[in-house]
């Protein structure tokens, strides 16, 4: 497979975590611009697990995922109270705060007489744990694709159980919700964990992917584009994030000659489905449709 | 089995309620009526821990609920329904059925949607005339249709209390009647329940009893046809000069 495409498919992928975890948020009805945060959380912290304390990748991938979750579960709490545009407003400082301690953050131990680790505003070099593994380009892309495939395959599951339901139902009236005898605070908080966790995975997956890492990547065009794919995409499936990324990434990055005009027509497109389709291309009236559809099909077909 | 003591309450200094007392038996029916802004749909806020009284108190089976958070006094067996209707509009029917049974205990998570259906759910649909429509976006169904949505949802709990918040508002006259037809015969047997609404032949046919309320306060309390008679109900919902041609 060539090397281009390979990248593409593997990045892709890995912007499809962090799209998923702003739509898990936008399902309970929260704004979320600071995904970005959990995602470089994880990309340090799992990177410093591989290269600097030799564990393996997936420990490394656990520990920068228990890690975000543990943030956005904190994040969660603190902004319970808030909703709509404050909610939004709090997520982005939020993120912003851990870019600008990424940018101070120094912490470096001698590997083989070099300096390996965070270097504030240098960046994190030699994260080089798929090199010294000899896991090809294809291989990871493949590893990427597999875990990818098993969270989707997870948020469907939920999405058919009690607990997609309740998240849906927060995002639509969170009062109302409570009125079910739930408790309303308990559900916030978890799905504010595991969207951390999910754009934590993404994270894990690009800091070795990339082998270097600096604050400046994470900044909130970065959370920007993850909220806005589940937007173009579409709130009713969890494929709707995923249709996003491919339209942003597989085909205005991918293809080269709007290669230049890339973040014009990406705004654009945003623009004009928000003002037309505004929860998206399968949002959860088309979702609906469809799903009636095929089951006629399928009953008629028997 | 519900008691309601002295309740008080005020948003930024403007009075909504004051020195409400209340007392209603088991299987009680009673009416709440009052001209718009007078407190009726404060009252079931309160009850419901929507909001917390600024003075009084409120009791449920002896138990003071005043001070608890919603979720813990709708587990008590409360249920209600709301005069701006609040349904899960991007939901299907079945689904917002469902939703008022995620937090009974005994309802697995693979219950859910695994294509078992759930008698009493259906047979609920059924009865409140839904059954057509039972995969439709609730978004999609006509207004009486959904107030009827929401009267199944409340149902759905078994609650021992149930509170209506103009179950009948914005209805037609034949949508009226049909609605307080079901409340009567699917909402109201052995439960205890109270009823706000404008139209007082609703009322009239299904309470036996009616607490009227003006500027937050209680004006008239005992059954329909004395209440609706009473001097300063008339004033309140008429005037003074519809009161005296009255």
């Amino acid at each position: 497979m060539d090397e281009y495409v390979v990248s593409v498919i593997s990045n892709m992928g890995m912007i499809s975590f962090l799209a998923l975890s702003a739509y898990l948020l936008l399902l309970t009805g929260e704004i979320s611009f600071g995904q970005q945060a959990y995602f470089a959380i994880s990309a340090y912290l799992s990177a410093m697990a591989t290269a600097m304390w030799g564990w393996p990748l997936w420990a490394g991938l656990l520990l920068g995922a228990a890690a975000a979750a543990f943030a956005a579960g904190l994040i969660g709490v603190l902004t319970l109270r808030l909703r709509g545009l404050y909610f939004s407003i709090a997520t982005l400082a939020f993120a912003e705060m851990v870019r600008l301690l990424f940018v101070n953050f120094h912490y470096q131990v001698m590997i083989d007489g070099e300096p390996v680790g965070p270097d504030g505003a240098e960046g994190f070099r030699d994260i080089r744990w798929i090199f010294e593994h000899n896991v090809s380009a294809f291989e990871y892309m493949a590893i990427i694709l597999a875990v990818l495939t098993v969270v989707v395959t997870l948020f469907f599951i939920a999405e058919r159980s009690r607990l997609g339901s309740i998240f849906r139902m927060l995002g639509e009236d969170p009062l109302l919700t409570e009125l079910q005898g739930l408790n309303v605070i308990r559900y916030k908080v978890l799905a504010s964990c595991l969207s951390g966790f999910i754009a934590g995975i993404g994270g894990a997956f690009y800091a070795h992917f990339a082998t270097y890492l600096e604050p400046q990547i994470f900044n909130v065009m970065l959370g920007v584009h993850g909220l806005v794919y589940g937007l173009i995409g579409g709130l009713g499936t969890a494929l709707g994030p995923l249709i996003g990324v491919a339209l942003d990434i597989g085909f205005l990055e991918a293809v080269r000659a709007i290669q230049g005009y890339r973040m014009i027509v990406f705004g654009g497109l945003v623009a004009v489905l928000l003002i037309f389709m505004p929860r998206g291309i399968l949002d959860e009236e088309r979702v609906h449709w469809l799903r009636m559809t095929w089951r006629r099909w399928r009953n008629a077909a028997r | 089995m519900l008691r309601v003591e002295g309740l008080g309450h005020h948003f930024d200094g403007v009075e909504a309620l004051a020195e409400i007392d209340l007392e209603i038996a088991e299987h009680d029916v009673v009416g709440l009526i009052g001209p718009n802004g007078s407190g009726k749909s404060t009252l079931l806020n309160m009850i419901t821990g929507i909001y917390k009284p600024s003075a009084g108190q409120i009791r449920f089976r002896e138990r003071i609920i005043s001070g608890m958070v919603p979720h813990e006094i709708v587990s008590l067996g409360i249920a209600r329904t709301f005069q701006n209707l609040r349904i899960y509009k991007r939901m299907t029917v079945a689904d917002n059925i469902w939703a008022a049974q995620h937090s009974l205990p005994g309802v697995s998570l693979r219950d859910f949607r695994s294509g078992k259906q759930d008698d009493q759910i259906e047979q609920l649909i059924d009865v409140v005339g839904l059954g057509p429509r039972r995969d439709e976006l609730a978004q999609t169904l006509p207004l009486a249709d959904q107030r009827r949505l929401e009267l199944a949802r409340a149902l759905v709990r078994s609650p021992d209390l149930l509170l209506l918040d103009e179950p009948a508002g914005g209805m037609t006259p034949v949508e009226t009647q049909s609605m307080t037809a079901l409340i009567r015969d699917v909402a109201l047997p052995g439960r205890t329940c109270i009823i706000i609404e404008h139209k007082m032949d609703l009322i009239s046919a299904l309470c036996g009893r009616i607490c009227v309320l003006n500027f937050g306060r209680k004006i008239a309390e005992g059954p329909p046809d004395d209440v609706l008679k009473h001097p300063r109900v008339l004033e309140a919902y008429l005037g003074m000069d519809g009161a005296r041609h009255a």
